[in-house]
């Protein structure tokens, strides 16, 4: 038996990574290659509607505690991105996961039913994204009944594609949040997104260096605040997590799953690691799963809420 | 695992020098804070306007410099820069040249800047190499005196220079001429696909460089990755080799935009087909 073998609402994953929405997954071709490298699913970058160009550069940038950025959600529009998965699909039998975003509960439901046509493993429905404040995005993730509404309405259109929602660390209570996404029918969650917004200043102009002036936090700078998060949700529901942020080694990801996901999202970590970074998290976990005696990682998930010694 | 690198965190510097070769074509000096290989590019920032990727075009005296072609709004404001103004650079970024054996340097248009770079790393080793140099019209020939001096073989579409042909023409005919261990290209795509050809048929490796939209270039927003192995030409390119190269898809083939579509290749002046 393959001892880091998950399942995520119902969808067998051969290793619990899953490489992040937004992080290389945005041709058939890149998605392709991280799965190649050892992810157990891979996320598309989020899509909509119509095509986005998304910001100009800079808007993903390096910094010592990780990267902070503003793409802008750029994507080439759902028509395009079907092409993709199809593609994906006649190429790869790694597990797909589509995220998809929108600006009301009622497009979600299109956009849902659109790439819920293509097959995939799972919709995560991305409403937590803070690059777009004043377009999309933070009045969902921070309102739990518009949440609730947009969960609702892509379950009726997603033809019995489990949903996963991916919410922000940013909001009033994430135990509350998760709860409304249960009782709305969803079969999972993704948490976090990137985190913020920050800001980056170069000293020598004085200008903030993101074209977008402000951009969503990421990268080991946030692990804590991830591993936090899905504490508080897995003592809320009892619902799968993918535990993403801040992802750079074994150690980062067993946190996560001690926290009590049941897979975990890697994004920025491919810049230091590259895409070999999957497969260096693969074999760390195999190594620590042998070392201490567990046959699966399922003894490991939710190790912090457990009493006595360990 | 790699260790981030400070030069890649984004950082203005005054520039030092500005090198007019014409209106439309300038080279860019900073104060080198990294080093850099040839066939290496370095993300340049316009405070306010937008970021695009540039070759290192040499770094000598403790500068590092690039060379930009006016084409659109981002180059056309670069024409404007002057000493004292301050630009983002960060980098080194991808992969560059990897020097072996007897060479034979092939460039077309603005892909000449590196190639200058590489030809004074090639001098330095001491190794054995041609070059042959490829653009419109004289006037859009770069660093003529520099090449000049090692013997470079030019091609004009107008005749203004050199032979009257197309410079993978050149490149054919030396390859009949000497034998050569590997061809380093740097232009257009159409060419780079005529170069690959010809290093397929002479059975020698070929190191060309690919260029891809970028946003990043860190190898995180996936806008420069190749069709078919999905290849980061940010991270493992720009250049990349025979083998590489067999497995972009999409090579002089219709890539992709700023929204991750399809795009049809923009025409390339015919000079260098
Ligand atoms: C690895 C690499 C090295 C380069 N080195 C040089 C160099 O040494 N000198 C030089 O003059 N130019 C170089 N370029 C091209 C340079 O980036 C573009 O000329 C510049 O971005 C044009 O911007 P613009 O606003 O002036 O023109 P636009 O009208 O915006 O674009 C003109 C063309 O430039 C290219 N381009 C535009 N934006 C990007 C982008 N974000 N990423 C990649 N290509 C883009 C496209 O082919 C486009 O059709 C390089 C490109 C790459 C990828
Ligand atoms: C460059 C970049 C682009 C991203 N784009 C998206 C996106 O389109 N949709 C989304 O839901 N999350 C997006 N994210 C957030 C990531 O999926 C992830 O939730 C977050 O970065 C935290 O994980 P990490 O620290 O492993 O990157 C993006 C992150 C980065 C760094
Ligand atoms: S430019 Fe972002 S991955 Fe290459």
């Amino acid at each position: 038996m393959n001892p880091l073998a998950v399942q995520i609402a119902g969808v067998a994953l051969e290793s619990p990574l899953v490489l992040a929405s937004g992080v290389l997954g945005t041709t058939s071709a890149s998605l392709r290659r991280v799965a190649q490298a050892g992810a157990g699913a891979v996320t598309t970058k989020s899509c909509s509607l119509a095509a986005r160009a998304g910001h100009p550069a800079p808007c993903v940038l390096p910094w010592p505690g990780g990267l902070i950025n503003a793409v802008g959600l750029s994507n080439p529009g759902v028509e395009g991105e079907l092409e993709e998965l199809a593609e994906y699909r006649r190429t790869c039998a790694t597990p797909l996961f589509v995220s998809i975003f929108a600006g009301s509960a009622d497009e979600f439901g299109q956009l849902a039913r659109r790439v819920a046509a293509a097959k995939p493993d799972l919709i995560e429905v991305n409403v937590s994204c803070p690059n777009v404040e004043s377009e999309f995005g933070t009045p969902f993730a921070a309102d739990p009944e518009a949440c609730g509404r947009v969960v609702r309405e892509v379950k009726e259109n997603a033809g019995g594609v489990p949903v996963s929602i991916k919410l922000s660390a940013q909001c009033a209570s994430l135990a509350r949040m998760a709860v409304v996404c249960r009782q709305n029918g969803a079969d999972a969650v993704t948490a976090i997104n990137t985190v913020g917004p920050g800001m980056w200043i170069d000293v020598g102009t004085g200008r903030p260096a993101l074209s977008n002036k402000v951009g969503g936090v990421s990268g080991p700078a946030i692990l804590p605040i991830a591993v936090r998060a899905v504490y508080e949700i897995r003592k809320a529901v009892d619902l799968p997590i993918i535990g993403t942020g801040g992802v750079s080694s074994a150690d980062d990801a067993l946190q996560l799953i001690m926290a009590g996901a049941d897979a975990v999202g890697v994004g920025s970590g491919v810049y230091a690691g590259g895409v070999e970074l999957f497969g260096e998290i693969n074999r760390g976990l195999a190594a620590f799963l042998k070392e201490r005696g567990f046959d699966s990682l399922a003894q490991v998930k939710g190790l912090a809420e457990r009493e006595g010694r360990p | 695992m790699n260790l981030v690198l400070p030069s890649h965190a984004i950082r203005s510097l005054p520039i030092q020098q500005v090198a007019t070769h014409s209106a439309e074509l300038k080279s860019i000096l900073f104060e080198q804070t990294f080093a850099a290989e040839p066939g290496q590019f370095v993300m340049l920032w316009i405070p306010g306007l937008d970021e695009k990727p540039f070759s290192v075009s040499d770094v000598r005296d403790g500068k590092i410099e690039i060379t930009a072609k006016a084409v659109g709004p981002f180059s056309r404001a670069l024409m404007e820069c002057r000493p004292g103004d301050r630009l983002g650079l960060r980098g080194p970024f991808g992969r560059g040249f990897r020097p072996r054996g007897r060479g034979l340097v092939v460039g077309g248009g603005m892909g000449i800047a590196p190639l200058r770079y590489l030809v004074h790393r090639i001098e330095r080793d001491r190794a054995s190499f041609r070059v042959a140099l490829g653009a419109r019209t004289a006037a859009e020939m770069m660093f003529i005196g520099d090449f000049s001096k090692c013997g470079a073989e030019f091609a004009t579409d107008d005749g203004t220079l050199g032979k009257q042909c197309l410079v993978t023409g050149l490149a054919a005919r030396l390859c009949v001429e000497e034998a050569f261990d590997v061809i380093y290209g740097c232009g257009p795509e159409p060419m780079l696909v005529a170069l690959k050809k010809l290093a397929d048929e002479r059975g020698i490796d070929c190191q060309l460089s690919l260029e891809r939209h970028m946003k990043c270039g860190i190898g995180v927003c996936g806008s420069c990755c190749v069709d078919g192995s999905g290849i980061c030409i940010c991270r493992e390119g720009p250049v990349l080799d025979r083998a590489e190269l067999d497995r972009v898809a999409d090579f002089g083939r219709p890539h992709r935009d700023a929204t991750g579509a399809r795009k049809g290749l923009v025409p390339e002046p015919p000079t260098t087909n």
